[in-house]
């Protein structure tokens, strides 16, 4: 598949603040692409970028082979954005709305009328057409504010943050039109969230952004596949380099780091933090495992404990999917 | 064709929000209605048609009032007596038409039938009809009492001679006394009691004193409301990022330029309806409540254009407003009290030519004082478009430069 969009080292300074610290990825043309990472990663700031919001510090795009640098007016018409915000005219109906968001983007007459309809249908709202969006209740509102970023039915979405502050039933509505409009129209979409199951349930790949960066970029089935049968947080009374060592070399562990300790809990004599992470449950040291089959690794590593004396405080067993992916990664979780 | 999409789609808005509507024409218009009643009300409940003559009496004597109750009683003219001063200042700087001096001993001179002028000061640029028509009356009092004078002073000096002269020159002196009035008449029409002066004038255009409350008031309130007008601009641009819409259009294929410039058209075409409806109001409505109607002047294609300056240069101070502004208290409060102030300077409370006199070319510091001073050159001072071209680049001037102090500080991020 032809690549729709190609980024490119991208950069975003604001002042000496660098929101985007070189991000480079491509989305397939017909692709659901997600960008996951937690508020303030720099999603934002990236698709504001790709749509002409924001101007690169440096670095480049290509949206459809057109540079997003020099050729911004071509690429957008390429490009719809549904903003984390809910970017309508709450006086005007919800029809008023999407003509006008249509005709910004050149439609007009006939044409005009039959988008609007279709995506009024997309995101079925045909019944409230010409109610004003005030009155809508919020899951409605988010979904006329997607139908405002396809009615020019772009080859490339940007769905960003679309399910803020969404009652699941229209959460689940708002899924099942995306999936739509990719299977059905073919329409390639880029989705960030920090939801974890969204971007698990709706994308085919995905890129982990933390602190402006790409920290990992897969196929989601790669991605959680990185944690192998999942991870376990063991807290103990005192754990050191060689208790690592040895627990690392158990049956079905793949990897063992110790955590730096609680506040509560001082570091054991002669311990040292592997990672700046936090032991999330622990009252003393913590040693986080990646295994191959959990249930499994549990038993070797308790046996192991056992054998050696070491009173075991706690036990966390944390399912393979991309937030443990990403605690994995950044040692913070998705939503702090 | 995207500048005509977003100001449509803003005029949608602004005319779905009633408050607007009460700010666009309902303030204006309630201003107006007290502001020139009370003015009406202040002299004395009925609108004084005569027209204004200033008179410099330096005779103060019985002959001088005897002319000016003689004027007044003519019907038509309102005497106002000032001091030469005063009158020399005013007519020197323009703020005055015309002024009548009556000399010192115009008393005893007419009373000994002895020739007195009287001098009509006129403005070459004063209203020429009003100016001759008050020449008129005053030659024709002054013939009067010219008249009065001559046949006294004949009478008298008849009487002398009759009381005089020997019974035998008696009958001589009988054929002398109407040669002697007829002497007195001849001189009289020789020598005219009345002469009419004019001076060259300092400033190209005159007020007009009679102006009435509602030409005073309804220029004066339609700047201050039109400029208050920028406020919507502002706001439309502040909500428009608020809701982030502002971003949407921004991802759109739609320039920057086009976008501001269809967030400022809006203002423009609120700006003229309240215009038109606040003077369609001043000339309707006002004298169907027994209040002066407004003059629409001699140049209403001027008025015309001053309005759509006027209405630019709102629009660009809204956007310099939105430009500057951080927060929706930065528009609703603060520029408020900042539109208000310009507004006073500017003269829109205080007839421009009375606050000149105090501020002085501080006022120039507004746009408000620009838009003001060719309203009223044009409606009270009946000014022709050629008249209020320096007043309309100043607006052209403050335009450009809001533009583009917004366009510079606008923060599309």
């Amino acid at each position: 598949m032809p690549a729709i969009l190609e980024v490119d080292n991208l950069v975003k300074k604001f002042g000496e603040f660098e929101a985007v610290k070189g991000v480079s990825f491509q989305v397939e043309e017909g692709e659901v692409f997600g960008l996951l990472g937690p508020n303030g990663a720099g999603k934002t700031t990236t698709i504001s970028m790709l749509t002409g919001i924001l101007a690169p510090t440096a670095g480049t795009a290509r949206i459809g082979g057109y540079d997003v640098r020099t050729q911004m007016a071509q690429a957008k018409t390429l490009n719809g954005l549904v903003p984390q915000d809910l970017a309508l005219y709450p006086t005007l109906s919800a029809r008023a709305n999407l003509e006008f968001f249509g005709r910004v983007y050149g439609l007009k007459g006939r044409d005009l009328k039959e988008r609007v309809a279709d995506v009024l249908r997309v995101v079925s709202l045909t019944e409230r057409a010409d109610q004003a969006i005030e009155t809508f209740s919020g899951g409605m509102k988010r979904r006329v504010n997607i139908a405002a970023g396809l009615v020019h039915q772009p080859r490339l979405l940007f769905l960003d943050e679309p399910t803020v502050g969404v009652d699941p039933q229209s959460r689940n509505h708002i899924f099942e039109s995306v999936l739509r409009l990719n299977r059905e129209r073919g329409m390639s979409i880029i989705y960030t969230s920090h939801y974890m199951e969204e971007v698990e349930l709706l994308c085919s790949r995905a890129a982990i952004i933390d602190e402006g960066r790409i920290i990992a970029l897969d196929t989601i089935k790669n991605l959680i596949a990185m944690l192998g049968g999942g991870v376990i947080h063991v807290g103990v009374e005192r754990a050191d380099p060689t208790t690592r060592d040895a627990i690392a070399a158990l049956p079905m562990v793949k990897e063992a780091v110790l955590l730096a300790p609680s506040v509560a809990a001082p570091p054991a004599p002669g311990a040292e933090a592997d990672l700046h992470e936090r032991a999330p449950l622990a009252t003393g040291s913590v040693i986080k495992i990646v295994t191959e089959h959990s249930q499994q690794a549990v038993v070797s590593v308790i046996g192991y404990l056992n054998t050696h004396d070491i009173m075991l405080t706690s036990l966390e067993i944390l399912e393979p999917n991309l937030e443990s992916v990403f605690l994995h990664l950044t040692g913070k979780k998705l939503r702090d | 064709m995207n500048v005509l999409h977003i100001a449509v789609k803003d005029l949608g808005i602004l005319f779905r929000d009633r408050g607007v509507f009460i700010q666009l024409l309902g303030l204006p218009l309630i201003f107006i209605l007290v502001f020139s009643g009370a003015m009406q009300a202040a002299v004395g409940g009925q609108q004084d048609t005569r027209m204004p003559l200033p008179v410099v009496d330096q005779d103060r004597g019985p002959g001088a009032r005897a002319l000016r109750e003689g004027i007044e009683s003519a019907g038509g003219v309102r005497i106002d007596l000032i001091d030469q001063a005063v009158a020399d200042e005013a007519l020197d700087k323009g703020t005055m038409a015309r002024a009548l001096y009556i000399p010192a001993n115009f008393s005893d001179d007419v009373a000994a039938g002895r020739q007195a002028t009287l001098h009509l000061v006129s403005r070459p640029d004063a209203d020429i009809p009003r100016t001759e028509a008050l020449r008129l009356v005053i030659e024709g009092v002054a013939r009067d009492m010219a008249l009065e004078g001559q046949i006294v002073t004949s009478l008298r000096q008849m009487g002398e001679m009759m009381a005089n002269v020997p019974d035998a020159f008696a009958a001589l002196a009988v054929e002398q006394g109407p040669a002697q009035a007829r002497e007195q008449f001849e001189l009289s029409r020789n020598r005219p009691l009345v002469s009419l002066v004019t001076r060259v004038p300092q400033r190209a255009v005159t007020v007009e004193e009679e102006a009435t409350a509602a030409q005073l008031a309804v220029p004066g309130f339609t700047v201050l409301f039109v400029f208050l007008t920028s406020q919507a601009t502002a706001r439309s641009i502040y909500d428009e990022k608020k809701v982030g819409s502002f971003r949407r259009l921004l991802a759109s294929p739609i320039s920057k330029v086009e976008l501001l410039v269809g967030k400022m058209l809006p203002n423009v075409v609120a700006s003229l309806i309240q215009v038109v409806v606040i003077f369609g109001f001043g000339v309707l409505v006002l004298p169907l409540l027994g209040q002066a109607p407004l003059s629409l002047g001699n140049a209403p294609l001027a008025v015309v254009l001053v309005a759509v300056l006027m209405a630019l240069c709102s629009s660009g101070l809204g956007m310099l407003i939105a430009a500057l502004a951080r927060t929706e208290n930065q528009i609703g409060g603060l520029s408020g009290v900042i539109l208000w102030a310009m507004g006073i300077l500017g003269g829109s409370f205080i007839p421009v030519f009375f606050l000149e006199r105090f501020l002085g070319p501080v006022m120039r510091l507004v746009p408000h004082y620009w838009a003001n001073s060719a309203f009223t050159d044009l409606l009270v001072r009946g000014a022709s478009l050629a008249d209020v071209v320096p007043q309309m680049v100043a607006l052209l001037v403050f335009t450009a430069a809001f533009f583009t102090v917004g366009l510079w500080r606008f923060d599309f991020d």
